[in-house]
């Protein structure tokens, strides 16, 4: 059976190296692309914009000390979907981004794939 | 003696003759008692001489409530007082006061000698003297026996209706009103003490400009400045300016509704040319009305909770913090997990691996906790992970370092990978294996980590095929979580890891 996301790219903003690791190897599983890990807001901005084929992107609210938001302006503009991850949950999130996608960390696949398939409206196949 | 003439001098109006002056007082027929400010006598009158039998030399220059100290009845004391208490009054205040009844007892010496004392009750007026600075330099004591007015010395005598009428009532009753006056002024300092003294901020604001007529002590502090009392609210505090207050106390003024602020956002420049501070703040403006009803004026009272806001805000970012913190390593627990689950298809070794992972975790914990998560000691990290192999195989070799909290966590995970490594395919596999680490702290730009771990006397070792989890854990993390590089090197004779940190980023970069 092919898994619904198949093919998909998708980018990575998470600042720890075992949680991206986690996040690629579940997007492996998914049969996505993954696309960084970005390690902080400069480097995750800089893919947000620069990588030409983007499907989708997973963002870690808190990245080193610094919030994810400038990077989900640069894919709001440019229509790219994404899912925010957090620790709080969407009560963590300033007013502009609540009802946004989130997932609470720890994560399982399933609710990854689940998010992932409601920001961009992928339906169940 | 001292004449009425020459203690006169200095109060009376030029042109006076201060002869004629002494020789009026001395021949009037009302009792008068000249006062020093410490209440000495400095001279008395001859009707003064006349009514208290005292002779004049005995008594001038002496203290005066030594002289006459009301006698021994159980009252005594209390009559004293309050003719001290209104003797003091004119003096501090400047303002005559009066005593319309006074009980005070006078000495006199019986037939046979001894001395005993006749009760009498007085009427007295105290002026304040003062000279042309304005300071008191006498009191004057009028005094005007009215013990005949009086129907009886004691209250608890049966009294006439005609007595009643013609004298004791009035007398009573201007006790009473004497006794009320008293009474409320006690009260009256009473409360504007507890104004002053009291721990929140009070301030009385009159007008529509709302001019300060009164604070307390604890308003000064709260806003850093002394001299505000009849200035304007808009012209004591200008750096309150666009943050709505004044227009609040306008409304409060016009509207005649009280305004409370609850943990109210305050900016106040405190001292001149500082910056401005933020300051929160619970507080009440009452307006207070005048006898028509119409508001006269503003009642402001609070308190200062800046440091109640402070910490609980401070408290919210903590559990905040904590639970981010939480969520993160369980986490970064999930993932190695499952990573490790991915490698180990066998149950047994797949606890044994995992369980060594989150214990290297849990122990750079334990070192962070004991240095109150200021810094890790590298070399107890090290000797951690390599000891359970013997210290004779094991060269550290390095200065003292303190290791900041993420690059704790995350070197202590690839220290393990490294060790378990060795004691897998590496120098710790065979008996005659060492493991020499090296370490210095470069401090161009920053301080900067450099470590080498050189195995050597292990089997020969080549470059792994497929890089497993331990591996990949290392290389993933030297450079994402800690911007640093690292080179493995699969030397014939052994691995040598070359490893360098940064030590100095801040958390943002």
């Amino acid at each position: 059976m092919t898994q619904p996301l198949n093919g998909r790219r998708v980018l990575v903003v998470e600042d720890e190296s075992l949680v991206a690791m986690l996040l690629e190897t579940i997007l492996e599983d998914m049969e996505c692309v993954p696309i960084g890990p970005a390690s902080n807001i400069d480097e995750g901005e800089a893919m947000a914009r620069d990588t030409e084929e983007l499907d989708a992107a997973l963002l870690d609210v808190n990245v080193a000390g610094r919030q994810v938001f400038p990077v989900a302006e640069v894919l709001k503009a440019r229509g790219v979907p994404f899912v925010f991850s957090t620790g709080y949950g969407e009560g963590g999130l300033p007013e502009e981004w609540r009802g946004a996608v989130t997932i609470q960390k720890p994560f399982t696949e399933a609710t990854i794939r689940d998010a992932l398939m409601k920001a961009m409206g992928v339906a169940e196949v | 003696m001292l004449g009425w003439g020459s203690l006169l001098t200095t109060y009376v109006r030029p042109g006076a003759s201060h002869a004629d002056l002494a020789s009026a007082f001395e021949a009037s027929p009302n009792p008068y008692l000249l006062l020093t400010p410490d209440l000495h006598i400095a001279e008395v009158n001859q009707a003064y001489v006349d009514v208290t039998g005292a002779r004049r030399d005995d008594i001038i220059g002496a203290p005066l409530f030594q002289t006459f100290d009301a006698g021994p009845s159980a009252d005594a004391p209390e009559n004293v007082r309050q003719v001290k208490a209104s003797l003091e009054k004119a003096r501090d205040t400047r303002q005559r006061d009066h005593l319309a009844v006074v009980r005070f007892a006078i000495p006199r010496l019986a037939d046979d000698g001894r001395e005993v004392f006749d009760e009498r009750i007085w009427s007295a007026t105290h002026t304040p003297l003062m000279n042309a600075e304005g300071e008191v330099v006498y009191l004057l004591q009028h005094t005007m026996d009215i013990t005949e007015l009086s129907p009886t010395i004691r209250a608890d005598e049966p009294t006439t209706a005609l007595d009643a009428l013609v004298g004791g009532a009035v007398l009573r009753r201007a006790q009473s009103v004497q006794e009320d006056n008293r009474r409320l002024e006690i009260e009256r300092n009473r409360l504007v003490e507890m104004f002053m003294q009291a721990p929140g901020f009070v301030a009385v604001l009159s007008g529509p400009e709302h001019r300060f007529q009164m604070h307390n002590h604890a308003y000064t502090q709260l806003i850093g400045r002394q001299d505000i009392a009849g200035k304007s609210f808009r012209e004591a505090l200008p750096d309150l300016a666009q943050q709505g207050y004044f227009e609040m106390l306008d409304q409060v003024y016009q509207t005649g509704q009280a305004y409370e602020g609850r943990e109210a956002r305050v900016q106040l420049q405190r001292r001149p040319g500082a910056e401005p501070e933020t300051v929160y703040l619970n507080f009440i403006c009452q307006p207070i009305r005048d006898e028509s009803g119409t508001v006269a004026g503003i009642f402001v009272q609070g308190y200062d909770v800046t440091e109640t806001v402070r910490s609980v805000h401070i408290q919210k970012l903590m559990i905040d913090e904590l639970n981010h913190r939480v969520k993160n390593t369980l986490a970064t627990v999930q993932s190695i997990a499952i990573q490790t689950a991915r490698a180990h298809a066998d149950p047994a070794t797949f606890a044994a691996t995992f369980q060594s992972r989150i214990l290297a975790l849990s122990h750079t914990h334990d070192l962070l906790t004991r240095s109150h998560w200021e810094g890790a000691d590298l070399q107890a990290m090290l000797s951690h992970e390599t000891e359970p192999f013997g210290s004779s195989r094991i060269s550290l070799n390095g200065p003292s370092t303190a290791l900041p909290p993420a690059t704790a966590l995350s070197l202590g995970m690839i220290f393990h990978e490294l060790a378990t490594n060795a004691a897998k395919y590496g120098a710790l596999s065979e008996a005659d294996g060492r493991i020499f680490i090296d370490w210095t702290i470069d401090r161009e730009a920053g301080r900067t980590l450099k470590l080498v771990w050189r195995e050597s006397g292990g089997p020969k070792v080549s470059e792994p095929s497929k890089k497993g989890f331990g591996n990949r854990l290392i290389e993933r993390n030297i450079r994402h979580d800690l911007a640093g590089t690292i080179s493995l090197d699969y030397a014939p004779d052994g691995l040598i890891a070359e490893l360098t940190v940064p030590l100095d980023r801040t958390p943002a970069e």
